[in-house]
């Protein structure tokens, strides 16, 4: 657990955040310019706060009162970097190895090889990072940082410099990560979807300051008021490949299982599933006669409205966020507790490997 | 001949020896100019950079009036060693390493100022102290422009004359370096021998450029090799 209240004050620019997050995954989000990165470097100790605290598993790293300051090398904090940030000149062993030949070998607690098996990196291991693609590099980034056995993982914009297809990867993989070492994380991201697939609690700051402090999704609209990209805003959802068709390929997610293009993939295979809020449409009763493939039954378990723009959440065995104006929403009659149908169609999933 | 060879060795061990001070000295220097904010930045910036703007007679004065008996480095000296370094083949080298250090300096700065310092904030956060994070890091990236910089302080060191015979004089056998001995035989009107001095100035400066160059040229053929075998 970490807990922390820091001010910053530096070249015009003025920091004051306040919080204390659990032992999940924490995402810190909110439009360029707010705070993100300077916040994640003053808990991992690469910019010295002006004045307050940080705490993390009851070791003070730092305190403006009691004069403490733990430097950032003594900090058992890893670090993700948006590009990576590999050492260029080694290769992708040795980069691994980098954190943790410098530790003590008592808290040598995982294994370099181990890691990298696990996040699929096994055959790159000579390879220098030159030679890898922007997937592979955050993968390497993201076994060096862990290589070290930290007891907190941040993430700064893991995704930003890659394409849609990686980032679902690196998301399923970060996730895989968090279930397998249950290390504690904190998510940076400037978007919101990656925030809701991946975070269970999230921080949305504005100007330096903490906008809100709740689960994901009811951060949306909040989102969308300090600045947000969620026009875009996409359901991110780990599936697995089940049967095929000519044409369709139905893809399990959770207990749903949803019809897609044909993707050239064996049943069993895991990917992610990537689907605009604003590509499904809610119905009040079942459609019938209607040419989309994938019509599901669900509940509305939340609606955001604001500016006549409304978020609803539709739990249909797995959670779902729709995009609809106020108007439909009126009309329909919807509101929390409403039975509703998900109506969307094959094309508009799009099915990357995880 | 025989003493064109002591003459070629005493440059060579002035030149080494400036060039043992900038390299360190140089390395610091940039590494503060290129990587810290602290006040003073600019006047250390001004006054590493000055013997490049001045003539080097002024600087070897200005370090004969500091080593010299009344210098606070020649009453320390005198009182060690009971003589100033004045006229002595150290006072050559130190006019060397002071007249090479900004080119020293500004080799280095340009190289540093070429590595990304979110790898030296990764390489920090992953544990490695400033100390190792220069070694681990900073400086095999930084290798190319280094090298650059230490052979270029070489060269010059190697060619200095006007400060080293103000602060160390031409003194044959002692502070006697080759462009003080080109000098000394031009002035004498013995031609052949400052011809031949002047063709061992052109091979030393070929040589140093050759080597660096090979250097370069192999620390670019490692990185392209290893790309090209594994894709």
């Amino acid at each position: 657990m970490i807990s922390f209240d820091v001010k910053l004050d530096r070249n015009g620019f003025s920091l004051d955040v306040a919080g204390e997050f659990s032992d999940g995954i924490t995402a810190i989000f909110g439009p360029s310019g707010a705070g993100k990165s300077s916040l994640l470097s003053c808990l991992a100790g690469s910019i010295r706060p002006t004045s307050g605290y940080v705490d993390l598993d009851e070791h003070t790293l730092y305190s403006s009162e009691q004069k403490i300051w733990v430097p950032t090398e003594k900090r058992r904090i890893g670090t993700v970097y948006q590009d990576g940030a590999l050492f260029p000149h080694l290769n992708v062993r040795r980069n691994i190895e980098f954190g943790w030949k410098l530790l003590d070998p008592a808290d040598r607690r995982l294994v370099p090889l181990d890691i990298a098996e696990f996040l699929g990196l096994g055959h790159l291991l000579d390879r220098k990072p030159n030679e890898l693609s922007g997937g592979e590099r955050q993968r390497v980034a993201i076994a060096r940082a862990l290589a070290t056995s930290p007891q907190l993982l941040l993430l700064d914009e893991p995704l930003a410099s890659l394409d849609a297809a990686r980032r679902g990867s690196i998301l399923n993989y970060l996730k895989r990560v968090h279930a397998e070492f249950g290390i504690p994380m904190v998510y940076v991201s400037h978007s919101i979807s990656e925030v809701v697939s991946i975070a269970s609690k999230a921080m949305l700051l504005r100007d330096g300051k903490v906008e809100g402090f709740d689960r994901p999704s009811a951060l949306l609209l909040r989102a969308a008021a300090a600045g947000g990209d969620i026009d875009s805003f996409e359901n991110i959802l780990d599936g697995v490949i089940g049967e095929s068709t000519d044409q369709l390929t139905t893809v399990k997610i959770g207990e749903v299982e949803i019809s897609t293009r044909h993707q050239n993939k064996n049943p069993g295979e895991t990917v992610v599933v990537s689907l605009g809020a604003n590509q499904i449409i809610l119905a009040a009763d079942r459609p019938t006669n209607i040419s989309a493939r994938n019509i599901f039954g669900g509940r509305v378990s939340e609606v955001w409205s604001k500016q006549g723009k409304v978020f609803a959440e539709v739990d249909a065995g797995e959670k779902f966020i729709v995009e609809l104006t106020e108007n439909a929403l009126n009309e329909l009659g919807i509101s929390v507790g409403s039975d509703v149908f998900l109506v969307f169609k094959s094309s508009s999933v799009e099915v990357f490997d995880a | 001949m025989n003493s064109d060879i002591s003459i070629v060795g005493l440059s060579l061990q002035i030149a080494l020896v400036a060039t043992g001070v900038t390299l360190p000295l140089g390395m610091l220097i940039a590494w503060l100019l290129v990587r810290k904010q602290f006040r003073g930045k600019f006047a250390l910036d001004v006054i590493v950079s000055l013997p490049l703007a001045l003539p080097p007679v002024v600087v070897g004065y200005a370090l004969l009036w500091v080593v010299g008996t009344n210098g606070w480095i020649g009453q320390l000296s005198e009182s060690l060693f009971g003589t100033t370094l004045a006229f002595t083949w150290i006072a050559a080298a130190l006019a060397a390493a002071i007249v090479s250090l900004p080119l020293v300096v500004r080799s280095f700065s340009a190289a540093l100022a070429g590595v990304d310092p979110r790898l030296e904030t990764a390489a920090r956060g992953l544990g490695a102290g400033p100390v190792r994070t220069f070694f681990t890091i900073t400086l095999p990236l930084a290798y190319r422009g280094v090298i650059a910089g230490v052979l270029l302080g070489f060269v010059r060191a190697l060619s200095e004359f006007g400060a080293t015979i103000v602060v160390a004089g031409n003194i044959p056998g002692r502070t006697q370096t080759v462009p003080s001995a080109i000098f000394t035989r031009i002035s004498a009107g013995d031609t052949d021998a400052a011809w031949r001095l002047a063709l061992v100035s052109v091979v030393l400066g070929v040589a140093a450029l050759a080597i660096h160059n090979w250097l370069l040229k192999r620390s670019a053929n490692g990185i392209e090799s290893s790309k090209g075998s594994k894709r």
